[in-house]
Formats: structure tokens, C-alpha cells, sequence
């Protein structure tokens, strides 16, 4: 029975390419997918673009796995599908192309789909009466009272959450690399499965199979053993921790990872990563599929090999999801260290002077965040701050944190760390550097209809 | 009743999605579910969080997985791009749910023990809140 693998590559943008080139050149794949694109990676991108057009895109994609092990995929023909397109597809393909003419690789086939950045397309989508209405991902209001028409004219990024189909096109034309914009995560391991399998635009259940797969591959390590919570002590050999690999037959779905590889792969391991992020198991929406999880089984087969069962799929939504990235204000960071004795109330002291100073200044800022790292900064109100606690600690760090939409406002705070070292409670320790202000960008949650969209695919021959 | 943390028979991963965190949490044993289920209330989590999720919480129960999702809105100071918290993206929510105090009855407690879990320190496992 035919049998097709697919290897998760890269959970995000910055992830590590060990575990890809591992499996490039140990494990018995026809396909490698790479997730670059986080919630607010697009902006990030955009931002860069704006700075210099021929950035915006993952330049990673090329410089750390192409050049490692690109030509050892072509020889292999093992395909590779990856949106580290970002917000400069074309930028992306060019590097490529330029990567494969120094490599000598005539022929080889570049795939890449537009279409998903519709930004210059909001004018006419409201001139046409589309409101684009604000809704998370739950389906309810989620924006604190931001409107569309607050936030048009400071959007960084406008982008459709694109499905399989382009994708499928390109590896039909026999692409031996994919590259795509903002695609959703697990549409990059869809559309080989569906390709390789014949399934139908409308096969629900065997979509949401394929969705899941990607699902559980899209974000590398943390579907082999990292981020483990169930015993992360048991984690083989971290140095190599090994990314999954799906495995698909008509009848069969299992996940797996390369062999001479660190991590593991057990129900456990499976399971924390089959609910992550999913929000409704009954209602999953992706621009391909609606996937319902919840009679999913998950089973051990063997050593490092589970059995994943009981996905079904429904009609797909007919809108899009949109992830528009726009200019919110800006933020900035400040922290001082203190150690025993008194290592907490200290840092807390610290706060109340520094803050009663900035109110003596004028600062006017739209939030502050005070918390103390060592002691509550992670687990805030649900933290262990027992008496006992707190008389215990060696050291702790204030850290407070400034949001303003005026960026002077913001900057105001920066000046007033540092002389705390003199002029504080005993103890404080200036560290990192001065501070600086950052921008904020907020995501504003939308959706459109299909139709608005026309994605394409293209294919390069070098 | 004796008290564990939520921890010594549960296991999950939080994740984020603008504002929204997602904490997925699984038995540890398939028979340990139904203690998670009477004890680990949206109601419960809601109060037990306090002003750290000011919105709703749901729960969605996938029992053949002997799992759940908490679905917890406004969780997240903002989220991940508008957040001022060290930990904007929720990477934590996992383990503050986790850190939760449950009660267990004495004979559950055998169970567990028997069931090969182990129990995290404790101060005192009977003091009352």
C-alpha cells in the first residue's frame, strides 16, 4: 500500500535547522514542510520591508537549509514546501534561484503561490461594502473595542490564511520547492498528502487527516519531545532532539521521527501537541477543512511510532481568516536585581520609589506592569507568595513595564532605572544595558469571503 | 480531604492566539479523567485565576483522549504583541493551571499511589484556604 512521509522542519522563525538537515540526510521522507510564520511574523516582515525592499521575507529558509542540504534533497527528490515567503514571496524565489544557479542545479523547479497579501486590496474590499467585522478565533468579539476603521490607515500587514489548493497545483507541476506567503501552517503539509493520495477538495475526513498531520508537525520539536510537561526528564538526548514525521497511508496515519536523532514520540508527547492551540475539538477551522477531534484516539504502536484515529472532517468555512498586523504604540522594559537579604521587598520598594517619581515627572502612560522575576513575573496572581517564600529567596528582579501611544511618554522612565543603584533600597544591580522603546504592533482579528481572494500558482524553471 | 496539585495527575501545554490562551490537560491515567472532571471547573479556574483571565472560560471535553481544552479569553494582559508580562505569549498558563489544588478523597488518593504517579511537595496536604 503506498505510503507517504512527511518531516516537520521548523516550528518558527528562528527555529534551529538541525533537526531538518537530520532528516534530509537520515530519514526516509518524500516531502519536508517548514513552518516559519508565527501571529505576528508577517508584521515583524512587513516592517522590515518597508526599511528595505529586499528584505521581508525568512532568508534562513536559504542561508542555513538550502545551502546545507538543498542539493541533497534534489538528489533524493525529496520536496520541500515552506511559506518562509513571509511578505516578499518574489524576494524569497529570487534568492532561491540564486542559490541554484551558484549550486549548478539546471532544472530545478521553484513553485510559489500568491495572492494572500491583499493589502492593497482593502480600499476596494470596503468600497465594495465589506466591513471587515472583528472576531477571534472563537468566533466572538476579541479586540477591546478596536474597529476597522480605528486601525486602516496604521496597518503594517493585511493577509488571507491561504489553504492547500495552490500549494497542490505547484507540486503537481512538479515543484521541487514550494514557497508561499501567509498559507496556513498545515495547508504546507496538506497539499503533498492530497496530492500524492487524489483526495477531492470536498474528501472532509481525509483533509482533516492531512491537517492534523501537518498539525502535529508544524511546530518541530515541540511534537518530539519539546515543551514536554508530562516528564520532560525522559526526553532523550536534547543536544539532537530529533523533529516528527508523518506517515500516511490510505487507512493509516502515524507519527514517528528520524532514526539517530534525539526526543521521543509516545501518546504523551502526541497528545500535548494534538489539542494545542485548537480552541473548539469539535469545530477546528482551516481554510481547507473544518476538523473535528473530538472521538480521536491516540495509540502507542512501538518505540517512538503512535497511531493517531478517529479524525473527521466537515465543510469548509466559506470566509478566510485575515491576519492584519497594524501600529499600536510602544513599550519599554526596565529591570534592576537585588539579593538576599530582603531580595523581594527591595525590588518591591524599589518600584513604589521609582513610580512615585515618574508620577512627580508627568508621565502619562496608557499601562504599567509591575511584576517581580523570581518570585511572580510568570505565574503572577496564582504564585507562591507565602511569607516562607519570600523570606527565602536568594535574589529577585524588578521588572517594570511601560505601554504608551506616545513614544516620548513612553521614554520618559528610561533615565530613572540606573541611579537606583545609588540612590535606591541597598543592593540594586543595573543589568542589559539602558532600555529602549519598542514599537507595539497589535493584530486585528478579521475575516473575508473566499471569493475576494485569487490565489495563484507559478512555477520557475532555473 | 487530602489535597494534590493538579500537576501530580495531569499533563498539558498552553498556547496563544491574540489574547486568547488555550490550555490543553490529560489525565495521566485514564482513571484519574473523572477527578479532573469534577474538580477542574471552568467556574473553579475562573475564581481561581482571579483578575489574571478577565474574560470567559470554557471547557471542551474530548474523553476519548481523556483530555480537555480551557479556552480563557482576555487571558493574556493583551496578548502576544500588545502584552506588558514577561511571559505575553502564555507559554506558563500551562503550569499555573497545573499548580491548582484539587481535592481528592482518600480512597483516590490509594488509586493515584497505587497507579504508579507521584505527588509534588507540599506544605500540608489537609490545611484548608
Amino acid at each position: 500500500m503506498k505510503k507517504i512521509a512527511i518531516g516537520g522542519g521548523q516550528g518558527f522563525w528562528g527555529d534551529s535547522p538541525d533537526a531538518a538537515i537530520h532528516m534530509i540526510r537520515k530519514a526516509d521522507i518524500q516531502y519536508l514542510a517548514c513552518d516559519y510564520l508565527a501571529e505576528l511574523t508577517l508584521s515583524i516582515m512587513a516592517r522590515q520591508k518597508i526599511k528595505d525592499p529586499s528584505k521581508g521575507f525568512a532568508p534562513d529558509f536559504v542561508t542555513r537549509l538550502l545551502k546545507e542540504v538543498g542539493r541533497e534533497a534534489f538528489e533524493k527528490k525529496i520536496r520541500l514546501i515552506t511559506n518562509a515567503g513571509g511578505m516578499n514571496v518574489q524576494g524569497c524565489v529570487d534568492s532561491i534561484k540564486s542559490w541554484a544557479e551558484r549550486e549548478k542545479l539546471s532544472g530545478y523547479k521553484i513553485g510559489y503561490v500568491t495572492g494572500d497579501d491583499i493589502k492593497e486590496k482593502i480600499p476596494k474590499l470596503i468600497s465594495d461594502g465589506w466591513e471587515f467585522p472583528s472576531m477571534d478565533t472563537a468566533g466572538s468579539d476579541d479586540t477591546n473595542g478596536v474597529s476597522f476603521e480605528k486601525i486602516k490607515d496604521k496597518i503594517y500587514n493585511c493577509n488571507a490564511y491561504i489553504g492547500h489548493e495552490q500549494i497542490q497545483k505547484c507540486i503537481a507541476d512538479g515543484a521541487d520547492t514550494v514557497i508561499t506567503g501567509r498559507a496556513a501552517d498545515s495547508a504546507l503539509f496538506l497539499a503533498p498528502f492530497a496530492h500524492e493520495f487524489g483526495w477531492a477538495d470536498d474528501d472532509w475526513d481525509n483533509l482533516a487527516r492531512g491537517i492534523m498531520a501537518g498539525h502535529l508537525l508544524e511546530c518541530g520539536g515541540q511534537g518530539a519531545g519539546g515543551n514536554f510537561m508530562y516528564d520532560w526528564r525522559s526526553v532523550p538526548d536534547m543536544v539532537h532532539l530529533g523533529f516528527p514525521i508523518a506517515e500516511l497511508t490510505e487507512d493509516s496515519f502515524e507519527i514517528t521521527k528520524a532514526p539517530d536523532c534525539g526526543g521521543l514520540i509516545t501518546e504523551q508527547s502526541v497528545k500535548e501537541q494534538f489539542l494545542y492551540e485548537v480552541l473548539d475539538p469539535s469545530n477546528y477551522y482551516t481554510p481547507d477543512v473544518n476538523v473535528d477531534l473530538s472521538h480521536a484516539t491516540i495509540t502507542q504502536k512501538g518505540e517512538n511510532r503512535v497511531s493517531v484515529a478517529g479524525i473527521r472532517g466537515k465543510k469548509r468555512p466559506d470566509t478566510i481568516k485575515l491576519c492584519v498586523g497594524y501600529h499600536k504604540g510602544w513599550k519599554t522594559v526596565s529591570m534592576l536585581s537585588f539579593a538576599w537579604p530582603d531580595a523581594y521587598e527591595k525590588a518591591q520598594y524599589c518600584s513604589e520609589v521609582i513610580m512615585k517619581k515618574m508620577k512627580e515627572r508627568g508621565m502619562k502612560a496608557d499601562d504599567v506592569h509591575i511584576s517581580f522575576i523570581g518570585l511572580d513575573a510568570l505565574h503572577l496572581g496564582v504564585a507562591d507568595k507565602s511569607p516562607e517564600t519570600i523570606a527565602r529567596l536568594n535574589e529577585c528582579v524588578m521588572r517594570i513595564a511601560v505601554f504608551s501611544e506616545d513614544k516620548n511618554e513612553c521614554a520618559k522612565i528610561i533615565p530613572e532605572i540606573s541611579p537606583m543603584q545609588l540612590n535606591g533600597p541597598q543592593g540594586a544591580s543595573f543589568f542589559g544595558g539602558r532600555a529602549h522603546v519598542q514599537e507595539v504592533m497589535a493584530l486585528y482579528p478579521t475575516v473575508i469571503p473566499r471569493e475576494a481572494l485569487r490565489v495563484e500558482s507559478h512555477i520557475l524553471t532555473v | 480531604m487530602p489535597r494534590i496539585f493538579l500537576y501530580d495527575i495531569a499533563h498539558g501545554r498552553s498556547g496563544d492566539k491574540g489574547d486568547t490562551s488555550n490550555v490543553c490537560v490529560f489525565a495521566r491515567k485514564p482513571e484519574v479523567y473523572k477527578i479532573i472532571l469534577r474538580e477542574v471547573t471552568p467556574e473553579k479556574l475562573k475564581s481561581y485565576f482571579g483578575d489574571m483571565v478577565r474574560g470567559d472560560i470554557t471547557r471542551y471535553e474530548v474523553e476519548s483522549l481523556s483530555g480537555m481544552n480551557f479556552v480563557m479569553h482576555h487571558a493574556l494582559g493583551g496578548g502576544a504583541t500588545m502584552s506588558l508580562r514577561l511571559d505575553s505569549l502564555g507559554k506558563s498558563m500551562g503550569s499555573a493551571v497545573m499548580r491548582m489544588k484539587i481535592k481528592v478523597s482518600d480512597d483516590e488518593l490509594k488509586g493515584i499511589l497505587a497507579n504508579g504517579m507521584k505527588l509534588m511537595p507540599f506544605e500540608d496536604p489537609y490545611e484548608e484556604d
